[in-house]
């Protein structure tokens, strides 16, 4: 029933609202039930199931997770800590000022506190497409004509898929699996590029990635790590184009057919995944309700612009303790972090957030690594940095510290990754490494080398005195 | 290259079949006796360099390890032992001082084990010492020479109170001491070990003449503080912090010859301890060199009395040598209030074999010698005596007490119970069990807490023997013990040893 | 809660901690079985480190605000509400390896030996004291409580 106003007078109203299903959201929700036992908290999720991890898609893809294992909180979650969970709701208008939000099947929520945790979107490059037949033409598979591809229509076109939701890994999958798939393309080696290479390569296939850079993993490998990996996924008989991008889509029947590279090289491609980045679903939030750059802008309590109305995970700019500024940090344990303290705060509590940095470990093809920090950085560009590389590509290990005014700011670890988590802590304590400074790059780098307030700190338990 | 003459003295057996190639062994051994080959998977031994401490057979995880004497592999000779060929080698080898560690290892008599204790029958009953009080409680220093009481005025129950003035004493809580053995023979925590264990069990440790050490302070009230002939950490906080003063003339293992600690082992921590420069050697003369006459002795007894404000006993350590009776006699009327006699069995870091091997006499000969001498000449009651020199058991303690002794002095016995094994070579500084060696990484082998426990345990344990053994003879306190010769009888001793020792032939009544 | 600890004067660097910790999570629980057929697969689960005369053994701390249990994203790592303990459960541990990147104590070590999964102390639940806590010849390793609060909050010195 609509009033004048074409709002519903029907509407659930909430103690606490979160819009996000995964790490941030019930990160947060957890913390929340922990302070506050009898709050109504729903969660709202436009995707269709219950808890999944994201970064374990790949898994899946590659067949080591199933459908029950992908599920990073037990099945009786929602019910054992009294939390809603309404799916199939997308989000498509907050009204700030009168603390409602609207869905697109026009349901309505009203909350005491929001929190918006609806991590981030893959980003579709604007490619030019062509037919590769008289007879089809230049149309998709539903037989409409177009141009080229963009973030409406590339679903539309057999073979294109983009890899960041349990969905797609399905699709993926059983499109793998009905045409009989034995190579596959990847545009972007990013982080999503990768791990979708590590899964497909551990499924036997053969791979090509089409980099922008002149390097994989660009923003957080540097030249030297970049080679171990890139020599390792060559010797396997796949290929990386570098310096390159697609300039245009071969299209047949509806399907992708292949493609041409900047420098000409034309492919065939049956199955193209693209992964050239992500950006955060803010498309909802509607007329500056709430402060956005790229990302939603929160403070170091996870609040955004808006009185109760809460921001965390991958749809954030939050502060990046090396840089100094917010940023978005899209990281699984970021999220968690921060979903944990937007729910802290949102339930009554004030812990404060003191920054996060970017870290990821990825494995190929039986090389491990770790990068953490301002990994990518080198000398020359900065003051007061030191880097300290140990390379040895015949063994396809490297190991970097990048130091700043005597503390850890970035790491790169390839082949072995021991004990790498030091590392993180040296840089989340901002420790002063001066004195172990010789050190700091050998091989077996343990606490016993690190300064001696700071290990005897970890060993025994007790803090530094200040 | 010389040729070896020196085989090794040990065999090590491993058995393959348990032996897991952890390399516990290889990283225990200071003597680098175990090597783990990478490529086999398989440790080798080196026997020539085992010293059979045993401590790899101790850790091994899976008792994969037995250390044995090796066989002789000399013709039988019983005038050209063994022992003798191999020392003339090493001492061809090396033209220098053959040293050894520990006490005398010589099949001379022990009398301990020729004397029997006794126990009674029907004429006297037993005691229960689980039931009934039984006093070892022991004090050590002088006694008066008789006791004045006066009647307190103005009260109707006729109580007495005494008028003598007693002299200062130390209160055992049995008769057993931690003998003297300085920080830089042995390690600190060893050192710890005992003088904790010492303040838990209301006993004493002695620091040897090593000094003090700061972290020993808390201790000081339950340690004795001895005065040896380089006066190392001898100053006037020094005597006052002990609870008595122990001027150190000789000792069991060594008489007549003074001490060497190489400039390699004073470290910083040593330095300050016995207040001399680091690095340079330690040596104590033979003799004090002050001391030259008992009428100098006389003088230090007297000074270092004046010193600590005649608060607590000073006594005087000796070895126990041939006329020790009559020195016994002179050091008691010089003054002191206890007398330490130290048998030819005692042990010691480092002392030459052959002194340790041939010098001295058997502290059993000594206490009887010594106890009869001063109750002849009525002085008996001035001085304590503490007899020293492997004790090895209650039972030697019982006997020693029995024989006239005041209390006794244990040492190596303290440190086997952490874990020594005899091995003779605590002259090297390797100690592989972290007692007689300053090395950092050895040391730490001996965790205090557990040196201590181990120490408490064992007085606990002979404390309780004690008892039940002076139970069995139907004596409720040790006091009626002290020199009482009627409670021992010997076997296989020759008349003039039954004569020495005055005790009577097993079988022979009142 | 009862967690290991480490006193550093007393560790003698002989690793017996990490053979009986092999032991434990072996298949047979035998040592001589163990090491003489499992021995390259089984992985201590915790760490000697040595330099010169100083040594110490180190294993999970089993933290409150667990570091690897945030970063998991598989929901391996928990923080098991009962015995305090944080354990991996290795069926669905998938071999990310975000763990060993996130703790501070680098204890947390890869297992390739069948499955890929992390592999880290498990405070041995099901015994009254960890195997290298009763194992240790010199009493070094000590299973009890402090009162420490441990979140690992570390106050840094001022330009230190």
């Amino acid at each position: 029933m609509k009033d004048k106003n074409n709002i519903k007078e029907i509407y659930e109203i909430y103690d606490y609202i979160i819009i996000g299903n995964s790490a941030a959201g019930l990160a947060a929700a957890e913390s929340i039930r922990e302070l506050d036992s009898s709050g109504k908290i729903v969660i709202l999720t436009e995707e269709n199931y219950k808890n999944y991890s994201k970064p374990l898609i790949t898994y899946y893809l590659e067949g080591l997770v199933d459908l029950e294992g992908i599920h990073f909180k037990g099945k009786d979650f929602y019910r054992n800590n009294n939390i809603d969970l309404h799916i199939n709701k997308k989000v498509i208008s907050i009204e700030a000022d009168r603390d409602f939000l609207i869905c697109s099947n026009e349901d309505i929520y009203k909350f005491k506190k929001l929190l918006i945790a609806s991590g981030g979107q893959p980003i579709i490059p604007g490619i030019k497409t062509s037919c590769t037949d008289i007879a089809g033409g230049n149309r998709d598979k539903k037989g409409k004509l177009l141009d080229s591809i963009n973030n409406e229509n590339y679903r539309d076109i057999e073979g294109i898929y983009t890899l960041t939701t349990l969905d797609d890994a399905l699709e993926i999958k059983s499109f793998i699996e009905k045409n009989d798939i034995r190579k596959v393309s990847i545009l972007g080696g990013g982080l999503i590029g990768l791990k979708s290479a590590e899964a497909l390569l551990g499924m036997g296939m053969n791979i090509s990635i089409i980099e922008l850079a002149d390097r994989i993993l660009a923003a957080t490998f540097d030249r030297e790590a970049s080679f171990i990996v890139e020599n390792r996924i060559i010797s396997r008989g796949s290929n990386i184009y570098k310096n390159s991008t697609i300039e245009e889509i071969f299209i047949k029947d509806g399907s992708i057919s292949g493609y041409r590279l900047q420098d000409g090289r034309e492919e065939e491609c049956s199955l193209l995944i693209i992964a050239v980045g992500v950006r955060p679903v803010t498309g909802f939030i509607k007329n500056n309700s709430v402060k956005i750059r790229r990302g939603i802008v929160v403070d170091d309590y996870m609040r955004t612009s808006i009185k109760n109305i809460y921001a965390a995970g991958d749809v954030v700019e939050a502060r990046d303790m090396l840089l100094d500024e917010k940023r978005n940090i899209a990281i699984w344990p970021l999220a968690v972090r921060q979903g944990s303290i937007a729910g802290i705060n949102m339930a009554g509590g004030s812990e404060k957030y003191n920054g996060g940095f970017f870290m990821n470990s990825i494995e190929i093809l039986g090389i491990p690594t770790i990068s953490m920090g301002l990994a990518a950085i080198d000398e020359k560009n900065e003051k007061n940095t030191e880097v300290v590389k140990v390379f040895n590509p015949e063994e396809k290990r490297y190991k970097k510290v990048v130091i700043r005014n005597n503390r850890v700011v970035g790491l790169i670890m390839v082949g072995n990754i021991e004990r790498a988590g030091i590392y993180a802590g040296l840089i989340k304590n901002e420790i002063d490494i001066s004195s172990v400074k010789g050190n700091i790059s050998r091989e077996y780098f343990g606490i016993i080398n690190l300064p001696a307030d700071y290990k005897k700190h970890l060993v025994t338990g007790e803090g530094i005195e200040v | 290259m010389a040729l070896k003459l020196n085989q090794s003295e040990f065999k090590i057996e491993r058995d393959l079949s348990k032996c897991i190639s952890c390399q516990v062994c290889v990283r225990q051994c200071s003597n680098d006796v175990h090597e783990y080959d990478r490529d086999s998977d398989v440790i080798y031994s080196d026997s020539s360099k085992c010293v059979g401490c045993h401590r790899c057979e101790s850790l091994c995880p899976t008792d994969a390890l037995k250390i044995k004497e090796r066989e002789s592999q000399f013709r039988i000779n019983h005038n050209w032992t063994e022992e003798h060929l191999r020392n003339i080698y090493r001492q061809a080898d090396s033209g220098g001082v053959l040293l050894t560690g520990m006490g005398c290892n010589k099949p001379y008599t022990i009398y301990w084990d020729r004397i029997l204790f006794n126990a009674s029958q029907v004429t006297n009953p037993s005691i229960d010492p689980l039931r009934e009080p039984m006093e070892i409680k022991t004090f050590i220093g002088r006694k008066p020479d008789n006791l004045e009481f006066e009647m307190a005025s103005g009260s109707n129950n006729n109580a007495a109170k005494l008028k003598t003035k007693l002299y200062p004493q130390m209160e055992l809580s049995m008769p057993i001491i931690f003998s003297a053995m300085s920080y830089g023979s042995i390690s600190l925590n060893a050192c710890k070990s005992l003088a904790e264990a010492a303040s838990e069990s209301g006993t004493y440790c002695n620091t040897g003449e090593g000094g003090l050490h700061k972290d020993l302070y808390k201790y000081a009230g339950n340690t004795i503080v001895q005065v040896a002939s380089g006066r190392y950490g001898v100053d006037v906080d020094y005597l006052n912090k002990g609870a008595a003063v122990e001027i150190k003339i000789g000792q069991g293992a060594k008489p007549g010859i003074g001490g060497h600690l190489p400039g390699e082992k004073v470290s910083r921590d040593i330095s300050d301890t016995r207040m001399i420069p680091e690095g340079t050697d330690a040596i104590s003369p033979a003799p004090h060199h002050d001391i030259y006459s008992i009428e100098d002795l006389a003088q230090l007894i007297y000074a270092l009395k004046e010193a600590t404000d005649w608060s607590k006993p000073v006594g005087v350590k000796v070895a126990a040598v041939h006329n020790i009776a009559p020195i016994a006699s002179g050091i008691v009327r010089a003054g002191a209030d206890f007398i330490s006699i130290d048998g030819m069995r005692g042990g010691t870091g480092a002392a030459p074999q052959v002194i340790r091997d041939n010098v001295g006499i058997p502290i059993e000969l000594a206490i009887a010698s010594v106890d009869e001498r001063l109750r002849e000449e009525g002085i008996r009651h001035r001085a304590s005596v503490i007899a020293a020199g492997s004790i090895r058991s209650s039972a030697d303690v019982v006997k020693a007490i029995a024989l006239g002794a005041d209390a006794v002095y244990i040492g190596t016995a303290a440190l086997v119970a952490m874990g020594c094994h005899l091995c003779q070579k605590c002259y090297t500084g390797k100690c592989n069990w972290g007692i007689a060696t300053q090395d950092p990484y050895l040391t730490k082998r001996l965790n205090p807490e557990i040196g201590t426990r181990r120490l408490v345990n064992l007085l606990k344990g002979w404390s309780l023997e004690i008892k039940e053994m002076l139970g069995g003879v139907g004596i409720n306190a040790i006091e009626s013990l002290r020199g009482n010769r009627e409670h021992l009888r010997g076997v296989g001793l020759t008349d003039r040893e039954f004569k020495i020792l005055g005790i009577k032939h097993a079988g022979e009544a009142w | 809660m009862k967690r290991i600890y480490i006193q550093e004067e007393y560790c003698i660097g002989c690793r017996l901690c990490e053979i009986y910790c092999q032991v434990k999570h072996s298949k047979s629980k035998k040592i001589i079985k163990t090491f003489k057929e499992e021995k390259s697969d089984i992985i201590p689960r915790l760490i000697v480190e040595e330099i010169g005369y100083n040594s110490f053994a180190i294993q999970c701390r089993h933290c409150q605000d667990a570091p690897c249990v945030e970063a998991c994203i598989s929901g391996a790592m928990q923080k098991n509400k009962n015995t305090g303990a944080v354990v991996c459960d290795e069926n669905k541990c998938v071999g990310c390896w975000s763990c060993i990147m996130a703790c501070p104590y680098g204890v947390i070590k890869r297992d390739i030996s069948e499955k890929k999964v992390a592999s880290k102390c498990d405070l041995c639940i099901d015994e009254e004291v960890p195997v290298c806590v009763k194992n240790c010849p010199n009493e070094a390793l000590k299973f009890m409580e402090k009162d420490t609060d441990e979140r690992n909050k570390v106050k840094v010195k001022n330009e230190g």
